[in-house]
């Protein structure tokens, strides 16, 4: 063991750095080429520049689909995470199909992107209501988060110490105050971190949002009607400035939600 | 952005009646009634929907529009015409190479940073989600400067001396796919093995090495067998999502190597062939839902989707 120990030390190291290459040389390059001052996107690089940022956002067609992309994720995650709820504190009663919830519920994550972005199409389309961001993109996004934000609640419901609320009901409390006194602040941070986590599932959506959405943009759909429809030199900028507006999103979600599950349930935090 | 979908990975683990008990149901059924909201929308926006889908697959498009008799046409189209069945040929070969290479280079990275020590393996942790913090369409977006003609790999090539001018089969072929989608899915892979790994208790190997085992031995033998749930669970959701990827393909693959998606997605923005498009959805749908089962028959319906678990 001793003796094997160094070159599988070497090996290691090589494997790693060429793992981390092949996932930040791509990333790096991108960040390299949104500063190259050249009309065609890619190398070799000329000179430092800025001017693709001020291009890529000139227009205002990025800050309007952004807009859209906060909206969308905002309405969405509310709707999903009440939706996800209300569904996680039902399912703990006893109930005739209990067993067809969760195949039900995990199927939006089933589905292939592009199905269900054709089936909602249809869908629409032979109901006669007209694609656009309100409200076949917030229908499809809710459907999307809302597996996710159930799978993350559900947990969570089921993790706190039950004899309160039956210490609460003994006491002569109503299933409403339970709710509202007890059970709410116990899972409060569990809800907020949800819908945080929703709205960065929104944010992020892209093929389903695409056969709904008509000619509104959000983000990913932006950038991609710009990657399939003219490979600008200024792309490189665009998609810096998308990477760093989900990296934030997500970072704060996944800050937050740490910090609640640290506070929820202090083991599944360490691992 | 997939950080999060971690900590669902791990919380799944821990639902009751995965672990095949109830949930303490003293009190009466009355609050059942909180499950209808999710359920009605789940079924009005998802079954129902799936449900038109798959009757207006066995109608027509025509020039003037859809037309509401009953055929097979659509799916004798899709089963004899060699276009549509290499589609779907190429589909799953794509998905299952894809899912063979994600796991070679999944596997050795999760075994490396489960026996990390803490710190190297949270920073470690950290980097490996980083990359899937960004934005989607930008992960798949990002190969193209560097296979392209003007990109980063023609560039260095050129550089080096080795070709002279640049080359072009780096991109818009299967290869370019692979790439992208073994970039796009590799965490699937990661999470799952690494929990399953992580998680083995190290005496096991001490045992096996105090009793005389090779650490290949003691790999073969005790660490990869422990790790089977992990790599089953990750397969299952890698060559499930590679069986639909559509950006990939359509932004780094040609011609000849788009998948069953792209060719979906056509016809309902190019062909405007609803009744096909409709086929060609419901078959796709067909086979991920199958696998999704074979690899949930296994392992459970939440395992397959929270990563291994014993």
């Amino acid at each position: 063991m001793t003796a094997a120990r160094s070159p599988w030390a070497f090996a290691r190291t090589v494997y790693l750095a060429a793992f981390f290459s092949f996932f930040y040389v791509p990333i790096l390059t991108l960040f390299v080429l949104s500063f190259n001052d050249s009309p065609v996107m890619g190398f070799p690089f000329k000179t430092a520049t800025t001017q693709w940022y001020g291009e890529a956002v000139s227009d205002g067609v990025l800050l309007r689909a952004l807009i859209n992309s906060v909206q969308l994720g905002l309405v969405s995650a509310a709707i999903g995470t009440a939706l996800a709820l209300s569904a996680a504190i039902g399912l703990r009663y006893r109930l005739p199909f209990k067993k067809g919830v969760i195949p039900l519920m995990v199927l939006p994550i089933i589905l292939p992107g592009v199905v269900t972005g054709v089936v909602m199409l249809v869908f629409f389309g032979l109901s006669g209501v007209s694609t656009g961001l309100w409200p076949t993109t917030l229908i499809v996004h809710v459907s999307w988060v809302l597996p996710f934000a159930f799978l993350t609640l559900y947990p969570r419901i089921h993790g706190f110490d039950q004899t309160i609320e039956e210490a609460a009901m003994d006491l002569g409390a109503r299933p409403t105050t339970v709710f509202l006194r007890i059970v709410f602040p116990l899972i409060r941070p569990a809800v907020l971190a949800t819908f945080l986590f929703a709205f960065t599932l929104s944010f992020d959506e892209f093929v389903r949002t695409f056969f709904v959405i008509g000619s509104q943009r959000t983000v990913p759909v932006h950038l991609w009607i710009l990657v399939t429809e003219q490979v600008a030199p200024f792309l490189p900028a665009v998609g810096v400035i998308i990477m760093l507006a989900t990296l934030s999103v997500a970072a704060v979600g996944f800050f937050t939600m740490t910090r609640a599950s640290a506070g929820r349930a202090p083991r599944a935090a360490q691992q | 952005m997939l950080l999060e979908y971690y900590s669902t990975y791990r919380n799944t683990r821990k639902l009751p009646f995965v672990a095949g008990q109830s949930a303490p149901q003293r009190r009466a059924s009355r609050g059942g009634w909180l499950l209808a909201p999710a359920m009605a929308w789940l079924f009005l926006f998802t079954i129902v929907p799936v449900a038109m889908m798959l009757v207006l697959s066995f109608w027509t498009s025509t020039a003037y529009g859809i037309k509401a008799e009953f055929t097979l046409d659509n799916y004798r189209t899709i089963f004899g015409e060699p276009v549509y069945l290499s589609t779907f040929a190429r589909t799953l070969r794509i998905a299952a190479v894809t899912t063979a290479l994600t796991l070679v280079v999944a596997y050795p990275v999760a075994l490396i940073v489960s026996r990390a020590r803490g710190g190297w393996k949270a920073i470690a942790l950290l980097f490996i989600f980083l990359p899937f913090w960004t934005s989607y369409v930008v992960r798949s977006f990002l190969w193209l400067p560097m296979l392209g003609r003007n990109g980063l790999i023609n560039f260095l090539l050129i550089k080096l001396g080795i070709v002279t001018r640049p080359v072009d089969w780096l991109i818009y072929n299967e290869g370019a796919v692979y790439v992208g989608l073994v970039y796009a899915y590799m965490l699937f892979m990661f999470l799952p093995i690494y929990q399953s790994l992580d998680k083995q208790d190290r005496k096991l190997e001490e045992a096996a090495s105090d009793l005389g085992a090779t650490p290949a031995r003691t790999f073969w033998r005790v660490i990869l067998p422990l790790s089977l749930p992990g790599v089953f669970s990750g397969c299952t959701m890698v060559f499930m999502f590679a069986c639909g990827a559509y950006v990939t393909p359509q932004l780094l693959g040609g011609a000849s190597s788009l998948m069953a998606s792209n060719v979906i997605g056509s016809q309902f923005q190019i062909s405007n062939n609803w009744a096909l498009g409709s086929a060609l959805s419901i078959t796709l749908m067909v086979i991920v839902l199958f696998c999704f089962m074979l690899g949930s028959s296994r392992l459970g319906l939440l395992q397959v989707l929270s990563g291994s678990r014993r």
